[in-house]
């Protein structure tokens, strides 16, 4: 932890009743970085952001949010949400229907005792900035979804919290409004310069909005890193399979060196880079490759990592092809430019593009 | 032989020129109602109709209306009009409707934000407590108070030993408004708490994130929410406060304070005479307040869904932690119970084990099983005890099945039919138990094929029954509830015809629903006491009705005793219902 670390979470476990959801996760958010909690549903990614905003209660661990602890299990420190000063954006919005839009945003004032005039001209910046400057005297439900998400964010944002947390903000707009959402709210972040922490389930949504992603599995973090990292250098099956659309091909080491095994697939043979921290150093045991499905090519005839197999069907997609090739029961996808007839072709599947795990 | 239909009968059976094979026989031209709904809409309309007529239509008459001389005219009005005790009483049940309100609504409401929005400890025993109250007969509750809280209760000796004198007045019009506001603050918890379950938790958390403390979560975003509920609740309240009738009938005796049940329960004792006319009279004045209430109570509910639908969308329910507030917190509820259920219900119990008490008594001198020896050896207790639980046991599952018809007849069905059977059910609200009871002695009396039904249970029953549809209708209709539209329309598209879908598959899945139902028609059969008192004759004595008579009678101990068996019978009704995880909150 430095100066400009803004929120730090070290080993914090929390369970309900028998039950333990984060087993010890640790993560520092620096000022100004958006900081994505990905994983499947049940990973912790939700608990681990309420337990920040003060809505769970952990029995271990410890929470420090701009340098003051708001939660430590040793020193049996436990701030109330209302007193950590923190901005949260719910998934639902959870905008309050008896208040107007303006009372919606300025609720957060009225509690610090803002002076009235200093409230109207902070809630009338806050909507300006998100583009709600007209709708001060609406009632939430004459809003638009998109509206509503905007108003939420204006109320999290209008006192300055030192952090911004938001769960799942895209997930109750319609598929097409909310690739304009995440632009918008990317461009916002970056605009106001707010340090935020977003739970997600969707990883292209993670990878375009934050600078770091934190990948959760069972309640602890699988791994973390740039999207960047994260994508093209995951360190186990899991992260592998999470991120992207992949094809998994499962067989067994049939040869190794010191970075590459060989898979045996049964009647082909690829090679492919080792992954994992357990990587495979045996030979015959069981093992996964995992390729991304742009990483897998078709080729127009037999030749080094490549095998034959039949093409089932092409599927369009709009922006390509994608085609559907299987080899005695396994299925492989990859995309093209092009309708293909079905029938027998090369695939080509480059060693540095499958990722072996054991 | 190109359609499908002909193609599929002809694969069918083989011969394709049998064009009627498999068509079926041509339906009778229906009805636009079918008969076993219109019947069972005619019988509710005639039980629930002539009773509130009938007091309507004496109140206009110069006499008993069986009797030859009667003629229309307003005296029965221009004579209680001019009594001055009427306007007493009058003046009387307004101000404890009102105080009713004023205290119910808020405690209620605070009540249930604790007891469903906050971790406060002890919820889970805390909540069927809370509900002893709705149970529990307002009379065994008064008459709880005087042995607790009277001149020489346990609670006022004690008090006299601490202080030097007792605080209160229990007697007082004061104190029968607060505890009436007191002792019904379970029934504004039932409808805040119902109101509070459906509000999403997220937007108390946005407030909470935002800088509020629990209390101002409360305040200023969970009560405005659930305010049409509480707005429901108060008007319940405030036309109760006119309904009541055993806590006013024993706190208010001693001191001669009248609301307008009791002026109409005392007016025959105060003529001499029986006069039919003035009772109908005051029973209208009573009711002119109350149906209106209700019908703007019925309007309120409809506004109140309006509201209801834009509630938070994650539903997800997670209480709000309350921190250094769990102390005061437990303290309110803790301070509730222990006036309104522990003080009342020791009092009773205390009192049905001792010979006396007063001054400088001590307990071990005085416990005796003699009150009990004594209700046990006189036929009429027993067969009051005998008939309570008959008509609890039998008699609510009966009703049970009864009300089940109407529901089921209404079921799943948008049309005049519903709305009449809509406003069927709610009349009875209007129509307070003693005034219920007093019609229905009426019309046993006089219809001639009814009278022999008047002097045995079947009476009691089914004033009972009539008096408790809307409650019972409410059971029904949340059980019928949680059947999903889609099984009975698989059934449908299965071929099985309405009624078979009913038999085959909606009765089957309300059938748990039902018999929770009928546990708690029991256990509000069992408290029922005021339609009873009109009706009380040899052979149709129950407890509660026994009871309203001996407490005039002074026979303290045997009411006691008496009082303990009721609660006892309850008791009962409610450990099985916890035994079994019925859900009270109906």
């Amino acid at each position: 932890m430095n100066e400009s670390t803004v929120l730090s979470v070290a080993d914090l476990k929390l369970s309900y009743g028998d039950n333990p959801i984060l087993k010890g996760v640790s993560m520092d958010l620096r000022r100004g970085e958006v900081i994505s909690l990905l994983g499947p549903s049940g990973s912790g990614k939700t608990t681990l952001l309420r337990a920040v905003a003060g809505l769970e209660q952990p029995h271990e661990g410890r929470i420090v949010i701009a340098g003051k602890p708001v939660f430590d299990g040793k020193a049996r420190i436990e701030l109330p949400a209302e007193a950590r000063n923190l901005g949260l954006v719910f998934q639902s919005y959870a905008l309050w229907p008896h208040k107007t839009v303006f009372d919606n945003v300025a609720y957060g004032l009225k509690l610090r005792r803002v002076s009235a005039a200093e409230t109207k001209d902070r809630v009338g910046d806050a909507l300006k900035n998100l583009g709600l400057g007209a709708l001060g005297e609406r009632y939430p439900h004459q809003l638009s979804g998109g509206q509503q998400q905007r108003v939420a964010i204006a109320r999290a944002l209008v006192y300055n919290p030192p952090v911004i947390l938001l769960d799942e903000p895209l997930s109750n707009l319609d598929a097409k409004l909310r690739e304009e959402a995440r632009a918008w709210l990317r461009e916002l972040i970056i605009r106001l310069q707010l340090s935020a922490l977003v739970v997600t389930h969707d990883q292209g949504e993670a990878m375009a909005m934050s600078d770091r992603i934190l990948l959760l599995n069972g309640g602890t973090i699988e791994q973390q890193g740039t999207p960047t990292e994260m994508y093209s250098r995951p360190a186990s099956l899991f992260v592998a399979g999470f991120m992207g659309t992949n094809n998994t091909l499962k067989g067994r080491i049939d040869a190794r060196t010191a970075d590459d095994v060989c898979l045996d697939l049964g009647e082909h043979k690829l090679w492919g880079r080792r992954c994992g921290t357990n990587a495979p150093d045996g030979v015959g045991g069981e093992a996964v490759g995992v390729v991304r499905v742009e990483g897998v090519k078709l080729a127009d005839g037999p030749g080094p990592n490549r095998l034959p197999m039949d093409l089932v069907t092409s599927m369009y997609l709009g922006d390509r092809w994608e085609y559907v090739l299987d080899s005695a029961g396994t299925l492989v996808r990859a995309h093209g430019s092009e309708a293909l007839d079905a029938g027998r072709r090369w695939v080509e599947i480059p060693p540095e593009k499958l990722w072996v795990f054991a | 032989m190109s359609t499908p239909s002909t193609a599929l009968n002809a694969g069918h059976d083989g011969h394709g020129h049998d064009h009627n094979h498999g068509h079926g026989r041509r339906r009778a031209a229906r009805l636009p109602f079918p008969t076993t709904r219109v019947a069972v809409v005619g019988v509710l309309s005639v039980f629930v109709l002539t009773p509130l007529l009938l007091i309507v239509y004496q109140s206009f008459l110069s006499g008993a209306f069986f009797m030859k001389g009667s003629s229309a005219t307003l005296d029965a009005f221009r004579f209680i009009f001019a009594d001055e005790d009427f306007w007493v009483a009058a003046r009387n049940s307004v101000g404890i409707a009102s105080g009713m309100a004023a205290i119910s609504v808020p405690l209620g409401a605070a009540l249930a934000f604790l007891m469903v929005r906050t971790d406060l400890p002890g919820r889970r025993v805390l909540e069927p407590l809370l509900l002893v109250p709705v149970f529990i007969s307002p009379v065994v509750l008064a008459f709880g108070y005087v042995v607790a809280m009277g001149p020489v209760g346990f609670a006022s000796v004690w008090a006299e030993h601490v202080f030097g004198t007792v605080p209160w007045n229990i007697y007082s019009l004061v104190s029968i408004g607060i505890v009436a506001g007191l002792t019904h603050v379970p029934h504004v918890y039932l409808y805040s708490s119902s109101a509070l379950r459906n509000l999403g938790s997220d937007v108390e958390e946005a407030a909470r994130i935002s800088g509020a403390n629990p209390l101002k979560v409360a305040v200023h975003v969970s009560i405005p929410l659930i305010a049409p509920a509480l707005l429901y609740a108060g008007v319940l309240m405030f036309f109760l406060g006119f309904e009541i009738f055993g806590l006013p009938l024993v706190l208010g005796d001693p001191e001669g304070h009248l609301v307008l049940t009791t002026y109409l329960y005392k007016l025959s004792s105060k003529l001499g005479t029986p006069s039919y006319q003035l009772m109908a009279a005051v029973a209208v004045c009573i009711i002119a307040v109350t149906l209106p209430l209700v019908l703007l109570q019925r309007l309120l509910l409809r506004t109140a869904n309006r509201y209801a639908s834009i509630k938070g969308k994650a539903a997800r329910q997670r209480p709000l932690m309350l921190g250094k507030w769990k102390i005061l917190a437990f303290a309110i509820v803790g301070a509730w119970l222990l006036f309104t259920v522990v003080i009342p219900l020791a009092g009773v119990t205390l009192r049905a084990f001792v010979t006396s008490w007063g001054e400088g008594v001590n307990l071990l001198d005085v416990l005796t099983l003699d009150n009990f020896r004594q209700v046990f050896e006189d036929r009429t207790m027993v067969r009051a005890i005998l008939n309570s639980v008959l008509i609890g046991v039998f008699g609510g599952a009966l009703a049970v099945a009864c009300y089940a018809a109407i529901g089921l007849s209404t079921h799943r069905k948008h049309d005049g039919l519903v709305r009449m059977v809509d406003y069927l059910v709610m009349t009875p609200r209007a129509v307070p138990g003693l005034l219920a009871g007093l019609a229905f002695f009426w019309v046993f009396l006089f219809v001639p094929f009814l009278n022999p039904l008047r002097n045995t249970v079947i009476s009691i029953w089914i004033a009972y029954m009539v008096v408790w549809l809307a409650y019972g209708m409410r059971l029904i209709q949340s059980a019928l509830l949680q059947v999903a539209p889609e099984l009975e329309e698989a059934a449908r598209l299965t071929g099985a015809s309405a009624g078979r879908t009913l038999r085959d598959v909606t009765l089957p899945l309300i059938r748990n629903g039902l018999l929770a139902s009928w546990l708690l028609i029991f256990m509000i059969f069992e408290r029922e006491y005021s339609t009873g008192v009109y009706l009380l004759a040899p052979g149709t004595e129950v407890i509660g009705s026994v009871l309203v008579s001996l407490w005039s009678t002074g026979a303290v101990e045997v009411v006691a005793a008496l009082s303990l068996i009721n609660i006892a019978l309850v008791g009962a009704g409610l450990a099985l219902a916890l035994r079994f995880g019925i859900n009270l909150h109906k």
